[in-house]
């Protein structure tokens, strides 16, 4: 095996673990295996006592122990914080992890940065764990014999401290990897742009440092963009900051379609000015990258640093930072694409339906005006008789005023159906307006038994009283239709969901805050077949009607934010639920 | 006395037709469907002189079936074709497949009954006068 070549002579016995290392950064997923395995590792080739890992918290700029070995660890110093210090006299780790530079001390007692944890500790070995850019841990090693260790040691130590850098890398990698895909998916089922954005900017903030994540969408003219949504500093001024395609460091990206890497972006030629947020001078680091949806430039999506309090810690981005939020971008400007063609197919499936509802109205109003202008030429035909029969002439009147009723029947619910999603909401008790509704609508209708089970202490709920008894009607109606000789109807209202929560609205409303309307009959019930149909307009099992009623119902209660279905067996009666928030 | 079975599933619209073409003495037959239409054509005895029927019901070309099941019954029934607005491309259709004209329900300025009343006076023309061709042709033939 070649790599023994690189092992100083007499560690070669203890360094056959080295290449099982290797092999467990590459197949072990989890990080914590990763690095305790390499710390124990450590102390093993280098006969230490005990040993310990710290992670460097760039962010509060001091370490935590994470990982240990070794006898005698009890819980707190397990958990110990580390400062990160150049200093004398503030501990050999904060030390290292402050210069990144190893250091080795053979006698503890003659040290000047040595700071006691352990009292029988004679030697110490400290290596960093360091990239290209920054250093992000401390590994370090004891023994109890003094002159413990040797520049071997350190060679080996330092070898496999870049493995675990290494490892930490990949872990970071198979992180942003995982969130990355994690995005597409999440964002797959959303549909409003608002939420798409909010939830690119939850998962940047898992996989990305930052002190301000702003995303800036552009305008149709691609000439402007504008502050949609922040995650930081910036937060405040959403709606109200604005760049110009070419103007600012911002700017610049959009019209450039290029990404922008930056140390101190206000010494950049290119910045145009602040907008807010973080002092210009403390923004360390900038990153920007173009946003694309079909039609080209969608936005931009940028992150900002603040400079760190540490000297010693890099906070610029990196390559790889760029790299995953251009990932991040190509993620948002899929789904912004996504949502703007279901905006496109809602709006054609709407032109649609108005279509179809026009085709409607005209086929039943020209109709009835058909028969009403036979009632017309009717009355003429009678009046031009020697002695018109009164009673023949106010019988085809009574027939041309109904027609007249039902076009302003039909008119109405043309007007109902354009109108059901805009509600005037007020406090109402639902019991009491289901009561009343009942007692006006069968006041009408004798004949047709009816019950209502409702609370007798007020049920209050926000709602627009108007529309509500409208569609409260309009159900009542729908049983009357197809009930039989001995029909009935049930309505019942209850508080709260109970256990039944199966049809709970999306919304994230404890089923408690909603109130449940029930009204059965025991008439045909719905179909089967139709049962996914009925509340679609003009889908009607009657000749007369337009079909509204029901498209009316949904439209009113999904204005209320509610939930309506139907839930019946077929041939032993329709049962419509209706759920409505309080 | 001539017959005529009249179609619509508009009740107002059948009772209005009715009446109106009742003033010239026609015994007048009224169905509320293409079906019920249809199964009228089929087994009445004698079949009908004209039909009057819908253009739209339970499908947009309910007309159209109305219009083959009568003429399928007999070749010398003439068909009328009542459409409301926008079915003149249905109802040039069923010109084409023979029936004898199509009145449009809703013309601004015309009293559609007049019309109508004239159009069912032209078809019974036109099937007498066929009728009558054809027998003398059997006449002839005899």
């Amino acid at each position: 095996m070649p790599i023994r070549k690189y092992i100083p002579f007499g560690l070669q016995e203890n360094t056959e673990h080295l290449l099982d290392i290797g092999r467990t950064i590459v197949e072990v997923d989890d990080i914590d295996v990763v690095l305790q395995t390499i710390l124990e590792e450590c102390v093993r080739v280098c006969n230490g006592t005990r040993g310990f890992l710290a992670i460097i918290d760039h962010d509060r700029g001091s370490m935590n122990v994470k990982y240990v070995t070794g006898p005698g660890w009890a819980d707190d110093t397990k958990c110990a914080l580390i400062n990160v210090s150049e200093e004398t006299g503030k501990g050999i780790t904060g030390r290292v992890a402050a210069t990144a530079e190893s250091y080795m001390c053979n006698d503890t007692s003659k040290d000047p940065y040595y700071v006691e944890l352990f009292d029988d500790v004679r030697s110490e070995m400290a290596v960093p764990l360091s990239d290209d850019v920054r250093t992000r841990g401390v590994l370090s090693i004891a023994s109890t014999s003094e002159n413990a260790f040797k520049s071997a040691h350190e060679y080996v130590v330092r070898n496999l401290c870049d493995m675990a850098t290494t490892a930490m890398t990949l872990a970071d990698y198979r992180r942003r990897e995982r969130a990355i895909v994690r995005i597409g998916g999440e964002l797959t089922g959303i549909t409003e742009r608002t939420e798409i954005i909010e939830k690119v900017l939850q998962i940047t903030a898992e996989v990305l440092q930052f002190e301000d994540c702003s995303v800036f969408l552009a305008d149709k003219d691609k000439k402007k963009l504008s502050l949609v949504a922040s995650q930081g500093t910036m937060r405040d001024f959403v709606g109200r900051a604005e760049y110009e395609f070419g103007h600012g460091l911002t700017g610049c990206v959009a019209k450039d379609k290029k990404p922008l890497r930056l140390r101190y972006p206000h010494l950049d030629p290119r910045w145009s000015g602040w907008h807010g947020g973080m002092e210009p001078e403390r923004i360390s680091a900038f990153l920007a990258v173009p946003i694309f949806d079909r039609t080209g430039v969608a936005g931009v999506i940028r992150l900002q640093r603040e400079q760190s309090k540490y000297p010693w810690f890099s906070n610029s981005y990196t390559a790889e930072d760029e790299k995953i939020l251009t990932a991040v971008a190509d993620r948002l400007g899929t789904a912004l694409d996504n949502s703007a063609l279901l905006d496109k197919l809602i709006e054609s499936e709407r032109m649609a339906a108005w279509g179809e509802l026009s085709a409607r109205s005209a086929h039943m109003i020209g109709n009835r005006v058909f028969a009403i202008k036979g009632d017309i030429n009717e009355i003429e035909y009678v009046l031009g008789e020697e002695n018109p029969d009164k009673e023949e002439l106010n019988e085809i009147l009574a027939g041309a005023k109904r027609g007249i009723f039902l076009l302003e029947e039909i008119l109405n619910e043309f007007r109902m159906f354009v109108k059901a999603d805009k509600v005037d909401k007020t406090r109402l008790d639902i019991g009491a307006l289901l009561k009343e509704t009942l007692g006006e609508f069968f006041g009408k209708r004798s004949g047709v038994k009816t019950s209502a089970e409702v609370p007798e202490e007020p049920v209050m709920i926000s709602g627009d009283a108007t529309k509500l008894k409208r569609v409260i009607s309009e159900l009542l109606e729908n049983a009357t239709n197809f009930l039989p000789a001995d029909g009935e109807i049930k309505v019942t209202l209850t508080d709260g969901l109970g256990r039944d929560t199966a049809r709970k609205p999306k919304k994230k409303v404890r089923a408690a805050d909603y109130v449940r309307i029930r009204i059965a009959d025991n008439g045909c019930g719905v179909r089967e077949e139709d049962k996914e149909n009925i509340f679609n307009p003009f889908f009607t099992s009657r000749a007369k009607g337009m079909g509204l009623g029901l498209p009316i119902v949904k439209g009113v209660i999904e204005a209320h934010d509610g939930v309506v279905y139907e839930d019946g067996k077929e041939g032993e009666g329709a049962v419509f639920n209706i759920l409505l928030p309080k | 006395m001539a017959r005529i079975l009249l179609v619509d599933d508009e009740e107002a619209v059948r009772n209005a037709v009715a009446r109106r073409l009742k003033r010239n003495g026609y015994d007048i037959t009224k169905k509320a469907s293409q079906a019920e239409g249809i199964e009228e054509v089929n087994s009445v005895e004698t079949p009908y002189d004209v039909v009057v029927t819908d253009m739209v019901m339970e499908t947009p070309d309910s007309g159209l079936e109305v219009l083959k099941a009568a003429l399928t019954r007999d070749v010398f029934t003439e068909v009328i074709v009542l459409t409301a607005y926008g079915n003149v491309a249905n109802a040039v259709e069923c010109m084409r497949r023979g029936a004898f004209d199509y009145v449009e329900k809703n013309v601004p300025g015309v009293d559609v009954f007049e019309l109508l009343d004239a159009k069912v006076k032209q078809a019974m023309e036109r099937r007498q006068s066929s009728v009558s061709g054809i027998r003398r042709i059997e006449r002839y033939m005899k």
